[in-house]
């Protein structure tokens, strides 16, 4: 098994590396590919960001420049972060900040058209499918500056001591209609900043920034660390106003993500934490519950029938020897028990090796010189590549499939149903890593989840040895499947995931729902290892107010989206489901695939009956904010008199040593000594 | 001792860690890593101690290599090659014995060379500094185990303070055999010198 996870190991690496080959495109602002109209500036992008009790609060403020002699439209673009809610965006109208409101996608287009043509100030951000936000602002006048901030709320995941947060800028270059029609802008013609604030219920050891080393990370305290990323003139402008001026860079371009690593102290327990708001001691209170399981899943020792599914589309042109590098050096670790199939697909699959083969050196040279003769080109028939590769599954055998793809089905069947049907008719694994930010992220996860499989990100900003690490550790141990979570002893419901499927090692169980009244409850956790159930409990408090959290009502909201987006796209078109989503999105003020947030003067909201329930939400959840800020580092565990887990959380068990500036300064007598006796 | 006037191993090792870690190769293929090794890439059991987690660690490890290597090397290249074969050998000992899936660094191996450095440089002086920075060294090493963590020094892998430990004692071994060879010799010397009439 441990060659198995080996080989999967240097498949990832290989298809990482061969990302940093591929061309990046940026976010930035969008002109019309050929368009008289002349570019507007990004004159500043400022990222605030705060890590705390569970989730990010990413705050982006942009000032778009006209330096030309006519109104223009500014149309900003960047990728969808990973589950991330968008909640607050505002428009500076007339020196004041107007605050958004979310209304029906097409609705919300038609007002902002409509405010266009008649010259009055509007803004608006929209959500294209997976792939990106994009702000349009109307309009930019002659000579001046327009200034535009977005807020949005995602979940942050521990996986194997390690925390994980992505500013995503990178657009992976998949959708070339898009690519064609659009010119990009990227550059930051003044201040750039970036600046994190993070606050942990548990102590964290390291934090970096693997691929911008001139970050300036200061840690506070144990649980507390500060990031500091600016460019010269951002540096300038703080030193001007008496601050501390931190690690400067130069003038920033929007083309690379911005990954930041945290590392938990070793030896944590495993745990469950609750963070919940309730305003009202007799209403309905909202909790987001973070379990981290004990590291108790045992290492597997069978070995498995591994089907690789590779893409040799045209879009994976530059990467393909890349990746047939990456499985030939794979395969050649495997058991001379473990046996291999290899399908290849552009816009049809075949399958190279007829039925499975033996991992002998002679029988793996022989493929990966057949596949070192193709040449990809044509279109992405995921599907037929699929299904091909499910094809003569042996049942007294474990199976594993490893898919590798852009991500983007365009040929064939590419509704996402279909995929899930396949997947979820078969006895297999699926695992796949979502390769950069433009990649099919919903459908590659719903696949993985569907097989009890997992998905995996990887940015180029990622430290690739510890994403090895990563996938390494979850396909060498057991995974707890068919998991089921119930509350016992007070009322609750609407919890969502619906449907939680597998985790794998390392990986955090994020539970979302409603409850009414307070006390104390069980929770109970159930699922299936190795076939046989397992079972942990709890009991803890729910409390009967709280109010510090009232995000968490927002990211309930868009964990219950992603449930009815799934079933959606399993059970078809549903104008009901549809509507449920609208509905939901326009309560807690998201912006998904059919809402949108306009910002429009502050008469015209009255005058068009747009009510301004997102900004009184937005209001609450700026206080709240501010509460946060100046209290404590709090600690949100809550089964600390009845752990549900006696095993610590699980870590990479991986160590290295420094010898460190210290012992080369204790060395420097010795040294002193040394010269002297050698000029005497 | 014969003096050494160019720490040539010195300098290809600092040269071998700077290059691995600055090669467009994936670092992956050439950490210490158990699985990997059961598998068969022995090479790892060498290669993991050249490799490094990130600049910080490079820097200050190649550093430290740099000095201890001219302390020891420039007296003596075999009691250099001797510790660093012995901390090798008893650092990945260790890590067979512990089960840590991956390690990497010179650390464990610098902590061998300053044994030896240490026992050269009491040797020819019977300074108290030399016992000073000794009970320093013994004693950073002793608390970053008791913490769990290292002192004055963040890495982004997580520390392992028993491999300085295996190189400590992999110092004392290789000073020891440094110690039974040298009065070999000057044992072998004396019988020499003496000639067949001490025979009997």
């Amino acid at each position: 098994m441990r060659n198995l996870t080996t080989m999967l190991s240097a498949l990832l690496a290989v298809m990482v590396s061969s990302l940093f080959f591929t061309p990046a495109f940026a976010a930035g602002l969008l002109t019309p590919t050929g368009s008289k109209l002349p570019p507007l500036e990004i004159r500043e992008h400022h990222v605030d960001v705060v890590i705390e009790d569970g989730y990010a609060i990413t705050t982006v403020l942009q000032v778009f420049a006209n330096p030309h002699a006519e109104d223009l439209e500014a149309v900003y673009s960047f990728p969808v972060p990973e589950r991330a809610a968008v909640g607050e965006f505002t428009f500076w109208i007339d020196g004041e900040a107007v605050t958004g409101e979310v209304l029906e996608k097409q609705r919300a287009r038609e007002i902002y058209e409509e405010e266009k043509q008649a010259g009055r100030e509007a803004a608006l951000t929209e959500q294209d499918s997976w792939k990106t936000f994009d702000i349009s602002v109307h309009p930019v006048r002659a000579g001046q500056d327009a200034t535009v901030r977005l807020t949005y709320i995602q979940p942050v995941h521990v996986d194997t001591a390690i925390g994980r947060y992505v500013y995503p800028l990178e657009d992976g270059g998949v959708d070339e209609e898009r690519l064609s029609f659009w010119t990009y802008e990227e550059a930051v013609t003044e201040a750039f900043s970036f600046n994190l604030r993070f606050r942990s219920s548990w102590p964290v050891d390291e934090f970096r920034l693997p691929k911008h080393p001139q970050a300036a990370v200061q840690q506070i305290s144990d649980q507390e660390w500060e990031v500091s990323l600016l460019n010269e003139s951002a540096s300038a402008q703080i030193a001007a106003e008496g601050g501390a001026s931190t690690a400067a860079g130069v003038a920033h371009r929007l083309d690379q993500d911005i990954v930041v690593y945290w590392r938990q102290a070793q030896g944590l327990p495993g745990s469950v934490e609750l963070v919940a708001h309730k305003e009202n001691p007799q209403g309905r209170g909202t909790f987001m519950m973070t379990i981290t399981p004990g590291d108790d899943l045992a290492p597997i020792v069978a070995g498995r029938d591994w089907v690789f599914v590779l893409d040799y589309s045209g879009s994976m042109e530059g990467k393909y020897h890349s990746l047939v590098d990456g499985v030939g050096r794979g395969l050649a670790r495997l058991n001379p028990q473990d046996r291999f199939r290899i399908v290849l697909f552009n816009n049809q699959p075949r399958e190279i090796t007829p039925g499975y083969q033996p991992a002998d050196p002679e029988t793996v040279q022989r493929f990966m010189d057949l596949l070192l003769g193709e040449r990809p080109n044509g279109g992405t028939n995921l599907y037929s590549g699929l299904e091909l590769g499910l094809r003569s599954l042996d049942a007294d055998r474990s199976s594993a499939v490893v898919l590798v793809t852009d991500g983007v089905a365009n040929v064939g069947r590419t509704e996402r149903r279909d995929f899930l049907d396949l997947l979820e008719n078969q006895d297999v694994r699926l695992f796949t890593f979502i390769m950069g930010n433009s990649a099919n992220r919903p459908l590659l996860e719903g696949m993985a989840r569907v097989s009890n499989g997992f998905a995996m990100n990887i940015s180029n900003g990622d430290d690739i040895p510890g994403k090895l690490m990563e996938a390494a550790s979850k396909v060498s141990h057991q995974a707890f499947h068919d998991i089921d979570v119930r509350v016992l002893g007070i009322k609750t419901g609407d919890l969502t995931p619906e449907r939680i499927g597998s985790l794998y090692r390392g990986q955090q169980l994020v539970v979302f729902g409603h409850y009414w009244g307070a006390g104390e409850a069980q929770v109970v956790v159930d699922g299936l290892v190795s076939g046989e159930p397992r079972s942990y409990s709890t009991r803890f408090e729910f409390p009967q107010t709280a109010v510090l959290h009232p995000e968490v009502e927002r990211l309930w909201a868009f964990a219950k989206i992603e449930d009815l987006q799934n079933r959606l796209d399993y059970f078809g078109d549903g104008p009901d489901l549809e509507q449920a989503i609208t509905d939901l999105a326009v309560e807690h003020g998201l912006v998904t695939d059919y809402t949108s947030m306009i910002v429009l003067r502050q008469e015209r909201y009255e005058q068009l009956g747009i009510e301004r329930f997102n900004q009184k939400r937005v209001e609450k959840e700026q206080l709240a904010r501010q509460q946060r800020a100046v209290q404590s580092v709090r600690n949100n565990r809550v089964d600390q008199a009845q752990p549900m887990y006696s095993q610590q959380r699980p870590s990479h068990n991986s160590g290295g040593g420094a010898f460190g500036p210290w012992m080369v300064l204790l060395l420097l007598p010795l040294v002193a000594r040394r010269l002297t006796a050698a000029r005497i | 001792m014969k003096q050494q006037n160019v720490p040539h191993l010195t300098f290809a090792l600092v040269a071998i860690a700077w290059v691995v870690h600055f090669l467009p190769l994936d670092p992956a293929l050439v950490y210490y890593g158990s699985a990997e090794i059961a598998s068969g890439e022995n090479w790892r059991f060498v290669t993991g101690h050249l490799v490094h987690a990130d600049g910080d660690h490079l820097l200050w490890n190649s550093l430290g290599l740099l000095v201890l290597g001219v302390l020891v090397e420039r007296r003596s290249r075999r009691l250099m090659a001797l510790s660093l074969l012995a901390g090798v050998i008893a650092i990945d000992g260790l890590l067979l014995a512990s089960g840590l899936d991956y390690y990497c660094g010179l650390s464990g191996l610098l902590n061998a060379l300053l044994v030896a450095a240490l026992w050269l440089e009491w040797r020819a002086t019977r300074s108290a500094w030399v016992v000073a920075v000794a009970a320093s060294c013994l004693l950073k090493v002793v608390v970053e185990i008791a913490l769990g963590d290292s002192l004055f020094t963040r890495i982004s892998w997580p520390p392992y303070a028993w491999s300085h430990l295996a190189g400590m004692v992999a110092g004392v071994s290789a000073v020891w055999l440094e110690i039974r060879a040298t009065g070999r010799r000057t044992a072998n010397r004396v019988v020499r010198m003496a000639g067949p009439q001490t025979r009997t």
